[in-house]
């Protein structure tokens, strides 16, 4: 029972860092995108250049640089563990959505924009009222299995010192206790389970229109 | 004064010259058919006509003054309807989101101009529950929904099977009748000659020639058209 409720503390951690990492990410991820598609060409250079090295280089190398990084190279004062832990999975992840929802922004035809242009409607109206809903239709498989791999990666956060589920489950092992793992392995299979049918349920939603 | 005057209009694309200053005018109620082989420029012109494509040089002008894209529709070669919205969503969101009219006429509109293209009983239906042919008439009821003074078509048949094109000819037809005034890029060779008031032939970036259906089809002057016209109706 204390093993249950301390597990518990720390997938309440856990579970802040996947909320507030997508609440952050996923708009900063569209703002990416439109800079990475950006008839300006240095912007464009300039933000595909940013997203090639966020996605090149691991997320524990961003992890440290962001929490260590201000008070080595500019004397300044460290932010926070837990706001260095949002600020570095919500660059990390609005990278990887940005490029997820170019993928499908792009693979709208051209047909639809010019469709909404003779009619009238400005590129914003045609954009928000015509393709989102399509674009969102397409990107819902892969943006499942980009989320079910933040759940996962939360548990990085130790590596600044960030407490979450896998370490209560770890604090464990002084006692010679195994199964506390297993038992975060549990809380990760539930919550994704349900991120699941929640995908799912979705995308069952957005079935009632093809394109 | 003719409704629209077109003078001079180029268009170039990288290296190649597709619009070498096509000019012509069209009267208020009149069917244009244009015909040419692909890679003439008529699918460049009507784009210029509806602003998808701004000239390198030239004018339009409807009614004398330069004109705005609200004076132009125009319904796609593959209709390009919004898949997430029902027949009756489609034609009523422009006017809805550009706020022409107040709510319940531009629903009733909507309503009539579905009819009025033989859909009365698909207001409902999404694009993925039609044919093609349907597609195609939810397509010029939409255009119709925005008022426009002239109503473009880009070859409004050429993705649909042979036995539907008929619905979608008889709705442009109909649109005659009622005085519309309509420009139609088309291959239907038999349905420009009845249709269409102007005949125009388009042949490398220029209008090679221009006159009635009788004048461009049984008497043309140029060699060029009368080697196109051969090609075509032992195609057909």
């Amino acid at each position: 029972m204390s093993v249950t409720l301390q597990l518990l503390q720390g997938f309440e951690e856990t579970l802040k860092v996947f909320a507030l990492t997508l609440v952050f990410s996923i708009p900063l991820g569209l703002l990416v995108c439109f800079g990475s598609m950006s008839r300006i060409k240095p912007l464009r250079w300039l933000i595909r250049g940013f997203i090639w090295v966020i996605r090149g280089t691991p997320l524990m190398l961003q992890l440290m640089v962001i929490f260590y990084g201000p008070g080595l190279m500019f004397h300044m004062r460290a932010l926070p563990r837990f706001t260095a832990v949002i600020v570095a999975f919500s660059i990390n992840y609005a990278c990887y959505f940005a490029e997820i929802y170019r993928g499908g922004i792009e693979s709208i035809s051209q047909g639809q924009w010019e469709a909404g242009q003779v009619l009238g409607l400005s590129r914003s109206q045609t954009f928000f009222r015509v393709v989102l809903l399509q674009v969102v239709k397409r990107i819902l498989p892969p943006m499942s299995n980009e989320i079910i791999t933040l759940v996962k990666d939360t548990a990085l956060a130790r590596i600044i010192a960030v407490y979450e589920v896998i370490w209560a489950g770890e604090s464990f092992i002084k006692s010679g206790l195994i199964w506390p793992l297993f038992y975060t392995g549990a809380f990760y299979l539930v919550f994704n389970g349900l991120l699941t049918i929640l995908f799912s349920t979705a995308e069952k939603k957005l079935n009632y229109f093809r394109g | 004064m003719a409704l629209l005057q077109v003078n001079g209009l180029q268009k170039q694309f990288d290296k190649a010259q597709v619009l070498r200053g096509v000019s012509f005018t069209l009267e208020q109620g009149q069917v244009l058919a244009i015909i040419g082989s692909s890679g003439s420029g008529k699918t460049t012109l009507l784009r210029c006509l509806n602003f998808l494509e701004t000239p390198d040089s030239g004018e339009i002008l409807v009614g004398g003054k330069p004109a705005s894209r609200q004076q132009f529709g125009l319904v796609f070669q593959n209709f390009n309807l919004f898949p997430q919205y029902t027949a009756l969503e489609n034609v009523a969101l422009a006017p809805k989101l550009l706020k022409i009219g107040n709510k319940s006429d531009i629903q009733t509109r909507a309503e009539n101009l579905l009819g009025q293209v033989g859909l009365a009983d698909k207001l409902d239906a999404y694009p993925w529950q039609l044919s093609g042919g349907q597609q195609q008439r939810v397509a010029i009821a939409r255009a119709l929904a925005m008022q426009p003074e002239i109503l473009c078509f880009d070859e409004p048949t050429s993705a649909l099977d042979p036995e539907l094109t008929d619905e979608v000819l008889r709705v442009i037809r109909g649109l005659k009748q009622k005085n519309h005034t309509m420009i139609v890029v088309t291959h239907e060779m038999a349905f420009a000659k009845c249709v269409a008031d102007v005949v125009i032939y388009m042949a490398d970036g220029v209008i090679e020639e221009m006159g009635t259906p009788e004048e461009v089809f049984d008497n043309p002057k140029s060699e060029k058209t009368r080697a196109f016209l051969t090609r075509r109706f032992d195609a057909e």
